[in-house]
């Protein structure tokens, strides 16, 4: 068990790329942890920093209160799922599994116990006897979670451990995952660019680009109140819209102001705005908060032509024109419209985001 | 309603035959000619080892043995045993039987024993030195790797030739003059880099996050090196042994510079000895030859599979 | 709980830079950069030592230091360019045989026929046996008595009475380079194989769909996808043809006259027979020189990435 520290850690590698920089994170012990982000954002350079496999070049990293900046992975208590799997081929799935305890020393009888608790939890007792490459990928999956089950780490490592596999096999096993998170009791560090991945798995999601940390919070701090527009579009099918404007305050309230659209912001959101008159901002409308406008509905309502329709099954996304800006929203299957035609959406003012324009933060978290 | 099917106005399938058939027809010249060019003189080399002098000084030759004889080669094998035959008592002998069995005959043997020697040593030391040098130029990421890389791709470009002067001198003074350690030791120059070249290669191949789960599983590198590498490793570890021991078995110039007795000599210096000898026969030779070609043809016909990737790894690389 | 973690600064950079991998790559590298250091860095620093003095074996006691005497002289000595001229021959018509006939073996082992398997193995019949073997089977089918040359232009009816081949110094250098291009294709062969083999057949295919016929995919796919593998064999083969001795040695020993005198025969007559070692030492350092700025290129346009 044990709680993970990153203090100031830096990793810059010989060719000077810098992959991650400044990183100042604490993992609590038992949580579980999503770091997300899109490739070449460092999490994997700082999952493999935890596992020893990557050496830290500045800062401290710390297990509990011990510095582990030098320790080798061998000497160090994690386990680790990979991408690829990474079984041994050359051993059975059952050697596969004892491996890790067996170079630890822990004897025979143990080994063989715990190998077949953790198989017939995954349910891969009839596979023991086989080799990796008779095995199909969601076999080979479970044979890897195993060799890190058993192992019982205190840091349970896993650097996109679903991507290999088909969508609805993803999803089953996302269940497993959470479920073994519970099960085990120990801190779980897990990498992704899967957005819905974290949301559903993470205690707390890192948010990370080009080696910085952008939102550290709950899957509910980071869909619902991204402090910048990188998390914000960085989550949501599809991606939040973007509409740039100034604020304008105006007897008590304050207003978004675009050459063609005039919102009343409601009072929650104005509250948090105070001194911001004539600042220049991007508001943020997250595809799924509009709705069909009731004819001669009030202001919080935008017009625009449809660009294209395109069904997603449960619902369907609706690419629109709103001078010039291409916004895309999830609206329902009844909603009938063809390309070409002009509808008015209203917009749920409650669910709005505002950013400052030039840095992106957010001007509401 | 029928529906008529319009024939177009090329016959394709015809023309699709005649093109699979004149194809064909390309490859197996092609295949007979490259065959031939590769076999004949090969061929002509065995067969010439199975006639008698008389045979073989024929014109024009005989291209297939009409009186074959195991005599060339149980010269080989016995001559040891046998008088010394030299060149006052080799004129008692019919000359038109073949009887120019030569001194130097007896030393044939021996020197094989001393090529499969040097050659299995140079192998071993190749693994010993090779092995943990290409994990980590594999598999570690170390400052200074790049460098240590074109450094070992340097020393694989150095000409024998110019090892020669200073090896000699080097050797010389420390009395390992016709030693089979001497060519042992400068074997390994031109082995090593070429070993190392192939395992990197291949270790490159075998993928990066086996090497991460093996020391998350707790193992040190030498570990992981040990109980998952090198299991993976087996067909570049077969090429290596191949590239070594021929090299080794085949090698010339520095064997010629170090050795001097049978105590060292190995299995090409003592060939090149026949042909420089006017009074040996042909037939003799040949048979001695063919002695000489038949292991590696058998260990490259064995373990083609391994020498072409082996080779396409080394020398791509190096 | 605290915060504060002591690291000692100093201790920790010396620690970043020989850290555990570091340390293990040391120890795994350091067999190898022992035994290279001794039987070819040592050797050829040491060569470049000897090129300084004047030492004949056969007045061991007196070895005087010359400066650059060594190379000098080599450069006014015509033999020595006779030498180069021949090597320059011998390279150039082997290299572009070799070249020439590896292009079509290796074009016809990218088919696909029933015996390609057996033909692939027969290939590498002259790459596995020693050059020894190899010299010693060319002597004899160029025998000017009895070899199989003469025997097959003889019942060809392409002459009337058996010739003197390797004796002839017209032809001897070419029938030397036909005997190394027969134990290079092989090598040649699979190098080109392997670029052949890296073309996706998707361009093949796209080739096709736009029209393309057999020669022009020859040409605007094939090739230029064989230009590294190409280069690879030009530059590995003509180190290998510059530095060539062992068929010298056996089939002419650098005659007739100086017919088959190549750089590297030339190296050993001076050494060996003429027990000059230090200019010996200096030539060799010539040639090594040479073979190090081939590898140069070789390095630059292939091995950017090992």
């Amino acid at each position: 068990m044990a709680r993970i520290r990153f203090n100031n850690v830096e990793k810059k590698y010989a060719n000077g790329f810098h992959a991650v920089q400044n990183l100042t994170l604490d993992i609590q012990d038992k949580e579980f942890l999503v770091l997300l982000g899109p490739s070449g954002c460092g999490k994997s350079t700082t999952l493999n920093m935890i596992a020893g496999l990557e050496d830290v070049s500045g800062g401290a990293l710390l297990f509990d209160d011990e510095l582990v900046n030098y320790t080798p992975p061998h000497k160090r208590d994690v386990a680790m799922v990979f991408q690829s799997y990474a079984l041994y081929p050359h051993k059975s799935v059952f050697d596969n599994i004892a491996f890790g305890l067996q170079m630890r020393k822990v004897d025979r009888a143990e080994i063989d116990k715990r190998v077949r608790e953790a198989a017939e939890k995954l349910e891969i007792t009839h596979l023991l006897d086989r080799r990796p490459s008779q095995l199909s990928g969601g076999q080979r999956q479970r044979v890897a979670l195993g060799r890190a089950m058993v192992r019982e780490p205190s840091v349970f490592l896993m650097d996109e451990p679903l991507s290999n596999l088909d969508a609805a096999l993803r999803i089953s096993m996302r269940a497993e995952i959470k479920e073994l998170h519970q099960s085990m009791q120990t801190t779980f560090v897990y990498v992704t660019h899967d957005q819905a991945e974290a949301l559903t798995l993470a205690d707390r999601i890192v948010v990370m680009k080009d080696g910085v940390v952008k939102q550290v919070g709950t899957p509910d701090d980071i869909y619902e109140r991204p402090e910048n527009t990188f998390v914000a579009s960085f989550l949501g099918s599809p991606p939040i819209n973007y509409i740039d404007g100034t604020l304008k305050f105006a007897g008590g309230g304050a207003q978004f102001l675009h050459e063609a659209l005039a919102l009343d912001l409601p009072e929650a959101i104005t509250a948090k705005l105070s001194g911001q008159d004539g600042r220049k901002v991007r508001l943020g409308i997250r595809a799924e908060d509009v709705d069909e406008a009731a004819a001669g509905g009030p202001g919080a309502t935008i017009h625009g032509k449809v660009n294209s329709v395109l069904p997603v099954g449960s619902d369907q996304f609706l690419g629109f024109d709103f001078y010039g800006n291409e916004l895309f929203f999830r609206v329902g299957k009844d909603l009938a419209h063809k390309v070409g035609d002009d509808v008015s959406l209203s917009v749920d003012l409650n669910r709005l985001h505002l950013f400052d324009k030039d840095s992106g933060a957010s001007l509401l978290w | 309603m029928t529906d008529t099917i319009h024939k177009p106005a090329v016959d394709y399938r015809r023309r699709q035959k005649l093109a699979r058939i004149s194809r064909n027809l390309a490859i197996l010249i092609g295949a007979l000619v490259v065959a031939i060019y590769v076999l004949a003189p090969v061929a002509w080399l065995v067969s010439s080892s199975f006639q008698t002098e008389a045979e073989i000084v024929s014109v024009p030759p005989h291209w297939i043995p009409e009186d074959p004889t195991l005599r060339n080669f149980e010269a080989i094998f016995t001559a040891g045993n046998e008088e010394e035959i030299t060149y006052e008592n080799r004129s008692g002998q019919d000359p038109a039987s073949g009887g120019y069995i030569p001194s130097t005959a007896k030393n044939l043997l021996p020197a094989m024993w001393n090529s499969t020697v040097v050659a299995t040593l140079v192998v071993i030391l190749n693994l010993l030195v090779g092995v943990p040098a290409a994990y980590a130029l594999a598999k570690i990421r170390f400052m200074g790797r790049d460098a240590s890389i074109y450094f070992i791709l340097m020393t694989r470009v150095i000409p024998d030739i110019a090892l020669v002067v200073p090896f000699f001198l080097v050797i010389k003074n420390l009395g390992m003059l016709d030693s089979i350690w001497s060519l042992v030791l400068t074997y390994l120059a031109v082995t090593v880099p070429f070993t190392v070249f192939i395992l990197v290669q291949y270790f490159e191949g075998l993928p990066d996050e086996l090497d991460k789960a093996a020391r998350v599983d707790g193992c040190s590198r030498i570990q992981a090196l040990v109980r998952v590498f090198l299991p993976l490793s087996l067909p570049s570890l077969v090429a290596v042994v191949l590239f070594a021991f021929l090299t080794s078995w085949n090698e010339f110039l520095l064997a010629l510079m170090f050795t001097q007795t049978s105590a060292s000599q190995t299995l090409p210096i003592v060939l090149a000895a026949f042909t420089s000898d006017f009074t040996i026969s042909f037939s003799f030779i040949n048979a001695a030859g063919v002695l000489a070609i038949v292991p590696p043809i058998i260990v490259a016909v064995i373990f083609e599979r391994y020498i072409v990737s082996g080779l396409t790894a080394g020398a791509v690389k190096g | 709980m605290t915060d504060t973690v002591n690291i000692q600064p100093g201790r920790s950079r010396l620690r970043a830079a020989f850290g555990y991998e570091e340390r293990s790559a040391m120890i795994f590298l350091a067999p190898v950069m022992l035994v290279l250091m001794l039987v070819a860095v040592f050797p050829i620093l040491y060569s470049l030592y000897l090129s300084f003095f004047r030492i004949k074996l056969t007045r061991p006691n007196r070895t005087p230091f010359v400066w650059l005497d060594n190379y000098t002289d080599l450069f006014g000595n015509e033999l020595f360019w006779t030498s180069v001229a021949r090597t320059v021959v011998f390279s150039v018509v082997s290299v572009s045989a070799i070249a020439v006939i590896a292009l079509l073996v290796s074009l016809l082992l990218n088919q696909d026929f029933r015996f390609r398997r057996v033909l692939s193995t027969i290939i590498l019949v002259p790459w596995a046996i020693p050059y020894v073997a190899n010299a010693l089977m060319w002597k004899w089918i160029y025998d000017s008595g009895y070899g199989a040359l003469n025997g097959l232009l003889f019942q060809l009816d392409f002459i009337s009475r058996y010739m003197v081949f390797l004796g002839d110094q017209n032809k001897t250098i070419y029938l030397i380079a036909n005997a190394f291009v027969w134990k290079e294709v092989p090598l040649a062969t699979i190098l080109l194989l392997v670029s052949l083999k890296a073309i996706p057949s998707d361009l093949y295919a796209a080739a096709r769909v736009d029209g393309a016929t057999v020669w022009s995919r020859f040409v605007h796919v094939t090739l230029p996808a064989m230009k590294p593998g190409f280069l690879l064999v030009m530059i590995y083969e003509t180190m290998m043809a510059i530095r060539h001795f062992d068929l010298f040695f056996i089939l002419t020993e650098g005659g007739p006259g100086d017919a088959s005198h190549v750089l590297s025969w030339h190296i050993y007559v001076e050494t060996f027979r003429n027990l000059s070692f230090g200019s010996g030492a200096a030539m060799s350092y010539v040639l090594a020189l040479v073979t190090f700025a081939l590898s140069y290129i070789f390095i630059r346009t292939l091995g950017r990435r090992v």
